[in-house]
């Protein structure tokens, strides 16, 4: 079963992707129908919670397993794969489309429920790869191709945290187990938490990492729609949630992880208050709701930061498929092209709305008692990351409220953008289920589910505060965009210039450095080998006309003195025995002198 | 003490056929001679088959200064051997001589005394084999009575004479430091001894077996008297004695001297090292066969010094002295019978042997080749493990210098080789008695090469 649920979509997505054209016109169903294949796969393996146990390593078990945690990111991953290949069915994408996005959540779906390392990180760059190639999806443009090289590059550079990481596990807890790292050595486990939690700052596009996200927009609304919610940028707080034990074995981890997350809330959702652009605007409140995410891993929350993580994919896979719909139709994202467009699309406009007030927290939506639930873990923890966290709320209510104004605005002329457009069927019930779980999804009961029923939940007080701040904040931002926006600062705008800072802190000594080196193997080894070459030319010449003539010479000269030494030797032979006599008496006593000195 | 006769039986027989022959020589006419050398080879060819019995038989010492080891087998085998093929070469020249008979026997005599040489454990015993075995070879080398002969029998006498005092007070010496004459007692007593006594006594008593190995310093006979006298007369004194000598030397070095007395590998691989490069250089210039051969010989002693200085270190040291002396002592015997087949001493005369007498000269050809070292000859092997012997006893330099003496050898020895496959001059005569002896000689170096492998085995 639980081989069905990875194996399925990698298979398909394979084939599909071998197929190429010839998959033709049936690509688009093929993929829908492995999604829910995939989904009834997932339901079943969450109820009967299957196992599968290899070895990879000799000597190193682990596999795949389906536990609380598992079986409620499998069920995620595979309803939000549904409902976006379900909503792209219309669209028109290729064979290669649907593959790359089949393989892709396979890949998920394996890091989900991977139990060692070596699988995960299998998983983990697989996933990786396939996002390269979906935000690079329209190849044609050399500018989507250097964004997809801006995310892969950013994202891989923090996955060498995951091989060390696995390093030090086999170096330190002699296991790649998940469940045993915490378990490691003392400067092991420390080594084997930092470079997890550098992975998942990476894959998560929190602080630092942050602006890839930023670049990642190029892919398709659908790309975004799943790559962003609920799959890869999910995948580093999922590994945080997973690896909670490990990060509260070391006292920092949890911190470093707290403060990360609800730094990333607040600075990201002040971005995304300024962006004049829909997709900026929700990629930029992506990393910001992640970021409670990690709040809730750093602060031990796990119904917090997976109700946070589920509820977050419902909602923001619903967003960006509704700007992708808008793209479409109105030919832009930006948000003073976007008035009228959701009076003229009705059933998107509506999903539209109900998506954004659940991101702003308005009660009774979702993200209203999911984040609220991680305040309250984060309130134990400390006043400092409350007050972080409130304020990063605060922020998204007043983005989730922009976007949601500029939509819904009348057109300046009064003529909606696509007036009377009817969405396709199968798009339409796609925004729709997303739009109901965006709704409900607040209400399931977490803590069971998960089976940490001792968690902290929401004060009503708390509950009640937020929601009333929400609220008003809502209607404050609504009533500004009424009166024609806001300024937004320029440091916000551009993302807090992380990608200049990373160009110019990283990029470029590191492009410096490799020309540098370049130019070393170019004029200094290439130099030292063509100049061995060179030299061995002269040596050959000058053998050929010197030494060579000089080597003749010296056999001969060899030979000659031979025959000197020859002659030599023959003249003790003198053939007078009186001289015979003396000599030998000599030699004797030479020899009698060797006897007596050599020891 | 084990006092049984049957012992020596091989030196026994040898005794007895020389008493034999001289009394055979007094009661038969001077024509009929000839019947002396057939008494002669067969006592010969009866103390091989002693000796090839002997040697199959476990180790053990007679009269207490007679050892009966694998040193002493190899010493008969290797004399009687190369005696019997002396004699052979000789039976044809001295033909009709008035003093035929005593020829044939001062050869045995010679033997007998080098034999005795080669087994004596006793330094009383040794100058007594010494002496047996160089006063007949100094009436063999002016048997000729010529003007060169008589020369060179003074020239060897007065050598062996000054040396053999020499090596008589070494005796002296030792046996008054050391308290004996047996060997045994001697390396127990010589290790309390002062170690300047033990040192001029030790160099003085290797003058002896030096000079009957013709090394330095007892090699100035071996040129003279090579060339100046008979042929067969010059093949005999530059093989056989040799091959006791070194059993000696050997012995000297591996059961009289305590370890590391007398500076032992020193002063044997210096002597080695010295032999080997005046033989090897003096032989460049030579257009006379007979010296060029008489300094292969002092060449090749230096070789053989080599496993002699690596007495007791090591277990290659006695075998490589065993097959190289064997391998040495075949193919001297083969070269020198080459010479005494053709009768022409000048270098030149051998110019296209190979065309007119292909036997002749392909065993020439292989004996000078086995000299220079080249498979599957015996000496090839011989060398071989006297290299080994040196590596393994730890004179890397030593083994330097013979690799640096085997190369230069080549260049005399290709000298001689060369030539024979040019186009002769004239016929060539060879007398078949000395050219089957050589041909034997040349098969049997390379029987020995080829089936060294069983040999050491034994």
């Amino acid at each position: 079963m639980i081989v069905a649920v990875c194996g399925t979509p990698l298979l398909a997505g394979a084939l599909l992707l071998a197929a190429g054209r010839r998959a033709g016109r049936a690509a688009p169903a093929v993929a829908v129908g492995v999604a829910f294949l995939v989904l009834a796969a997932a339901v079943t393996a969450a109820v009967t919670r299957p196992a599968a146990r290899f070895a990879f390593l000799p000597g190193r078990t682990g596999g795949l397993a389906v536990d609380d945690l598992s079986a409620v990111l499998a069920v995620t991953v595979a309803s939000v794969l549904a409902a976006v290949l379900l909503y792209a069915s219309v669209e028109g994408y290729g064979p290669r489309f649907h593959g790359l996005m089949l393989v892709f959540a396979g890949a998920m779906l394996v890091t989900v429920t991977a139990s060692d390392l070596v699988l995960l990180l299998m998983g983990w760059e697989v996933m990786g790869a396939m996002s390269y190639a979906l935000i690079g999806y329209i190849w044609q443009d050399a500018g989507h191709v250097a964004s997809a090289d801006i995310a892969f590059l950013t994202t891989r550079a923090a996955d060498t945290g995951l091989y060390a990481a696995a390093g030090f596990a086999l170096a330190g807890a002699r296991s790649l187990e998940l469940s045993t790292l915490s378990g490691a050595a003392d400067p092991w486990r420390d080594l084997i938490a930092g470079g997890v939690v550098l992975a998942a700052l990476g894959k998560s596009a929190q602080l630092p990492f942050s602006f890839w996200l930023a670049r990642a927009m190029a892919g398709p609304s659908p790309v975004s729609a799943l790559l962003h919610s609920a799959t890869m940028v999910a995948a580093g707080a999922y590994l945080l949630l997973r690896l909670h034990p490990l990060l509260a074995a070391t006292q920092w981890a949890e911190t470093l992880v707290s403060w990360a997350g609800v730094l990333t809330a607040l600075l990201l959702g002040a971005v995304a208050l300024a962006q004049r652009d829909l997709k900026q605007l929700l990629a930029a409140s992506t990393c910001a709701q992640i970021g409670f995410m990690f709040l809730g891993a750093g602060t031990g929350s796990q119904a917090g930061g997976t109700s946070q993580l589920v509820a977050h994919a419902a909602v923001k896979s619903l967003l960006f498929l509704c700007a992708g719909a808008w793209l479409a139709t109105l030919g832009t994202q930006r948000l003073d092209g976007l008035p009228g467009a959701a009076r003229g699309h009705r059933l998107v406009g509506v999903t539209f709305g109900v998506g954004a007030l659940a991101l702003a927290g308005l009660p009774p939506l979702s993200l209203w008692i999911t984040k609220d639930t991680v305040l309250a873990a984060a309130r134990e923890r400390s006043p400092a990351l409350l007050a972080a966290g409130f304020a990063a709320s605060v922020l998204s209510a007043a983005y989730a409220a922009k976007a949601l104004a500029w939509a819904w605005r009348p057109a300046a002329d009064g003529t909606p953008g696509g007036p009377g457009h009817r969405t396709p069927v199968p798009a339409g019930t796609a925004l729709t289920a997303l739009a109901v779980a965006a709704c409900v999804l607040g209400a399931v009961p977490w803590r069971r589910i998960l089976g940490v029923p001792d968690e902290a939940r929401p004060h009503a007080w708390g509950l009640a505060v937020s929601g009333t701040v929400a609220a008003v904040t809502v209607a404050a931002v609504v009533a500004a965009v009424r009166r024609g926006g806001f300024t937004a600062p320029r440091w916000a705008l551009g993302w807090l210039y992380l990608e200049r800072a990373a160009v110019a802190g990283v990029a470029r000594p590191v492009m410096a450095l490799a020309r540098a080196l370049d130019r070393f193997d170019d004029r200094v080894i290439d130099g030292a080998v063509r100049s061995a070459a060179r030299g061995a030319w002269w040596a050959s010449r000058l053998a050929t006309g010197r030494i060579e003539v000089r080597v003749d010479g010296l056999t001969g000269a060899a030979g000659r003195g031979a025959r000197r030494l020859g002659a030599l030797a023959r003249r003790p032979q003198t053939g007078q025995v009186h001289l015979y006599y003396a000599q030998a008496a000599v030699v004797l006593g030479v020899l009698a002198a060797v006897a007596l000195l050599a020891r | 003490m084990n006092e049984n006769p049957a012992d020596l039986a091989p030196e026994l027989c040898v005794l007895l056929a020389a008493a034999l022959g001289l009394v055979h020589g007094l009661f038969l006419p001077r024509d009929r001679q000839g019947r002396v050398a057939v008494t002669c080879a067969a006592g010969l060819a009866a103390g091989f088959a002693a000796a090839a019995v002997a040697a199959s038989r476990p180790a053990l010492t007679a009269f207490d200064a007679f050892a009966v080891d694998p040193i002493t087998h190899v010493t008969r085998l290797a004399v009687l051997g190369t005696t019997l093929g002396a004699v052979a070469l000789a039976a044809g020249g001295v033909r009709g001589h008035p003093r035929e008979s005593e020829h044939h026997v001062l050869m045995l005599l010679a033997a007998l005394g080098t034999m005795l040489l080669g087994a004596s454990t006793d330094l009383l015993v040794l100058a007594a084999a010494y002496l047996l075995a160089s006063v007949p070879a100094y009436a063999l080398a002016g048997f000729g009575r010529d003007a060169p002969g008589t020369e060179a029998a003074l020239k060897y006498y007065l050598m062996g004479a000054l040396l053999g005092v020499a090596m008589l007070g070494g005796v002296t010496l030792l046996y008054g430091v050391g308290r004996g004459t047996s060997y045994a007692v001697l390396q127990e007593g010589l290790g309390a001894a002062p170690a300047a006594a033990v040192a001029a006594g030790a160099v003085a008593l290797l003058a002896g077996p030096l000079f009957k190995a013709g090394a330095v310093p007892g090699h100035f006979w071996v040129p003279d008297v090579a060339e100046g006298a008979p042929r067969a007369v010059a093949a005999f004194v530059t093989t056989v004695p040799k091959i006791g000598a070194f059993a000696a030397l050997y012995r000297i070095g591996a059961q009289a001297l305590p370890p590391g007395a007398a500076g032992w590998p020193a002063l044997a691989g210096t002597v080695a090292a010295a032999t080997m490069t005046l033989g090897n250089l003096a032989a460049f210039g030579q257009d006379n066969v007979r010296r060029l051969l008489a300094y292969s010989t002092i060449g090749q002693a230096g070789f053989l010094l080599v496993p002699v200085a690596m007495a007791g270190r090591g277990d290659l040291a006695r075998p490589a002295l065993l097959f190289y002396v064997a391998a040495y002592a075949v193919t001297n015997l083969g070269a020198f019978a080459v010479v005494v087949a053709t009768g022409r001493d000048e270098l030149s005369g051998y110019t296209g042997l190979l065309r007119d007498a292909p036997l002749l000269g392909g065993s020439l050809t292989v004996c000078l080749l086995g000299f220079v070292g080249t498979p599957p000859t015996a000496v090839f092997v011989g060398k071989v493990l006297m290299f080994g012997a040196a590596l393994d006893g730890g004179q890397v330099w030593l083994a330097v210098v013979a690799a640096l003496n085997t190369v230069a050898s080549v260049f005399y020895y290709l000298r001689w080789i060369v030539p024979l496959f040019g186009r002769p001059d004239g016929p060539f005569r060879p007398a078949r008695g000395p050219a089957a002896v050589a041909v034997t000689a040349a098969a049997l170096s390379l029987a020995l090469g080829t089936g060294a492998g069983a040999v050491l085995a034994r």
